[in-house]
């Protein structure tokens, strides 16, 4: 496990546009070990592309971002991390069995591991009994789980979520709320993006909100929510609209 | 970890997605078509009472089996990104420890050796039709053969796998299977053609010449059909060699590729 202190990612000055468009304009931000950080901001504010980078699917443009000390772009870097995409498309003629051996092994895990964690993951995220049905014939809900299976599967320090409550059923949302609090007691950092505020703010530490490509607020929930004293849905909507808060 | 122990479990694991998917794709079955229509010329014995036609008609079924190894090779090898960029799958792919570099190695080689199963079938069906009829059946000369066109077909799933890159997977697959036919075909003529035309034409022949895959030097059909014998050990070796440096080179440009693409 990481210690407390230790830097867990570090982004700075981060630049990356498309074309002429502008997705991360100039974005700083960074994590230590344990936190647990809602990422939030409308549609188009440059989440899924900062997490791209932190994932080293992207490059940036100008700025450096550092995960764990290490260019993300290195493979060995994504040894620590654990990440489940927004859309969670999987190879549909795996059942979620051989899914996540299949991870394993690209992770490069042993047999006996692999094994011995896909039964505690299945379990875990409810889908043990339909771990022989191919991915196929399962429902987005069942889809997102194996996501969150998958992203778990190395025993990960920091764990990137992208819109990790899309499509998933009430139930399924409280037991995925309950495995992220098991995970944040053991010392494990979590960053999310998300749109459901309320979600976020049950089981956030801190939040960054993003607009136009900039972090506008990055800080304590219980310090956004004093701004206002309302709920997070209405102080987000604030800070948008305020452009950031002192 | 041992670094050797880590890189061979991430190859196993992409090889064996891509057998899994040749298996739970149904291709199996397109497989046994191409099979069953295999054995239509190779059912024939001394058709029309002619001794020695058989031979011909062997020389149909392996040039079908070329036709048909062509066909799953650039199927194989042009779907093997397509799919993982069109369902997605390579995000959480490449979020995990492993570099773009290994994950097209392991593709590729999970890619090649689908479709080297699918051409071991039909050389066995061959061989044992072969067999069956009195003749030659597993002979070194057909081990040799196959080894050259695995080697070409090799080169084929890389051709494919860079095509796929570059252009959408049915337009690169349709550029291929006119190029290798045409190379195949007509590959040893380019010099004379190239010697004979003037000017920048004659150029762009020989510059074509030297670049093109010479699908060409893996073709043993005539030597085993007609029993002519093995090809020289040296020229074999060379002809490997050759395969080799092109599907390296090709590997290396796709590298390349991929790891500029932004996903």
């Amino acid at each position: 496990m990481a210690a407390m202190t230790e830097r867990v990612l570090e982004i700075e000055d981060v630049c990356r546009s498309f074309g002429g468009v502008t997705a991360v304009d100039g974005l700083t931000l960074s994590l230590t070990c344990g936190e647990v950080t809602g990422f939030l901001g409308t549609n188009g504010a440059g989440k899924t592309t900062t997490i791209k980078m932190l994932l080293g699917l992207l490059r940036p443009d100008s700025g450096s971002v550092r995960v764990f000390g290490q260019d993300p772009v290195e493979a060995s870097s994504r040894n620590r991390i654990g990440y489940m995409p927004e859309i969670a498309y999987y190879y549909p003629y795996l059942n979620a069995r051989e899914l996540l051996a299949f991870y394993g092994g690209v992770c490069g895990m042993d047999r006996k591991t692999i094994r011995e964690r896909t039964d505690e993951l299945l379990e875990a995220v409810g889908l043990a009994d339909a771990a022989k049905r191919p991915l196929k014939t399962y429902s987005k809900g069942m889809l997102q789980r194996a996501g969150i299976a998958q992203a778990l599967l190395n025993d990960p320090d920091l764990l990137i979520l992208d819109e990790p409550f899309t499509g998933l059923d009430p139930l399924a949302r409280i037991q995925f709320r309950e495995l992220l609090g098991k995970l944040r007691t053991a010392g494990k950092t979590i960053f999310f993006s998300s749109h459901e505020l309320g979600e976020t703010e049950l089981l956030c530490d801190t939040v960054a909100i993003m607009k136009q490509g900039r972090c506008i607020y990055h800080g304590p929930v219980s310090g956004i929510a004093g701004d206002g004293g309302g709920n997070l849905e209405r102080l987000f909507l604030g800070v948008l609209e305020k452009g950031g808060v002192q | 970890m041992n670094c050797a122990k880590l890189f061979l479990r991430r190859m196993g694991a992409l090889v064996k997605l891509s057998l899994l998917e040749l298996w739970r794709r149904n291709d199996m079955f397109v497989l046994l078509v191409l099979a069953l229509v295999l054995l239509v010329p190779l059912s024939m014995a001394r058709p029309f009472g002619v001794e020695g036609a058989t031979r011909y008609f062997d020389e149909a079924a392996f040039l079908l089996i070329w036709a048909f190894s062509l066909f799953i090779g650039l199927g194989t090898g042009g779907r093997l990104f397509a799919s993982e960029f069109s369902n997605r799958t390579i995000y959480p792919l490449l979020a995990k420890p492993i570099s773009r570099g290994q994950v097209l190695l392991g593709k590729y080689l999970g890619a090649m050796i689908a479709s080297w199963s699918a051409l071991a079938f039909f050389y066995l069906l061959f061989a044992v039709s072969s067999c069956l009829r009195g003749g030659d059946g597993f002979s070194l000369c057909l081990l040799q053969a196959f080894a050259l066109h695995a080697a070409c077909i090799a080169l084929v799933v890389a051709a494919a796998v860079m095509g796929s890159f570059l252009a959408t997977p049915s337009a690169s697959a349709t550029l291929f299977a006119i190029l290798f036919p045409a190379m195949f075909f007509f590959g040893r003529r380019l010099p004379d053609y190239a010697g004979n035309a003037v000017g920048p034409t004659g150029w762009l022949v020989w510059l074509f010449y030297w670049l093109a895959p010479h699908a060409e030097f893996f073709d043993m059909r005539q030597r085993v059909v007609h029993g002519w014998g093995c090809v020289d050990g040296v020229v074999f070796l060379v002809v490997l060699l050759y395969a080799v440096i092109y599907v390296s080179l090709l590997l290396v440009a796709a590298r390349f590729v991929l790891n500029r693409r932004r996903l």
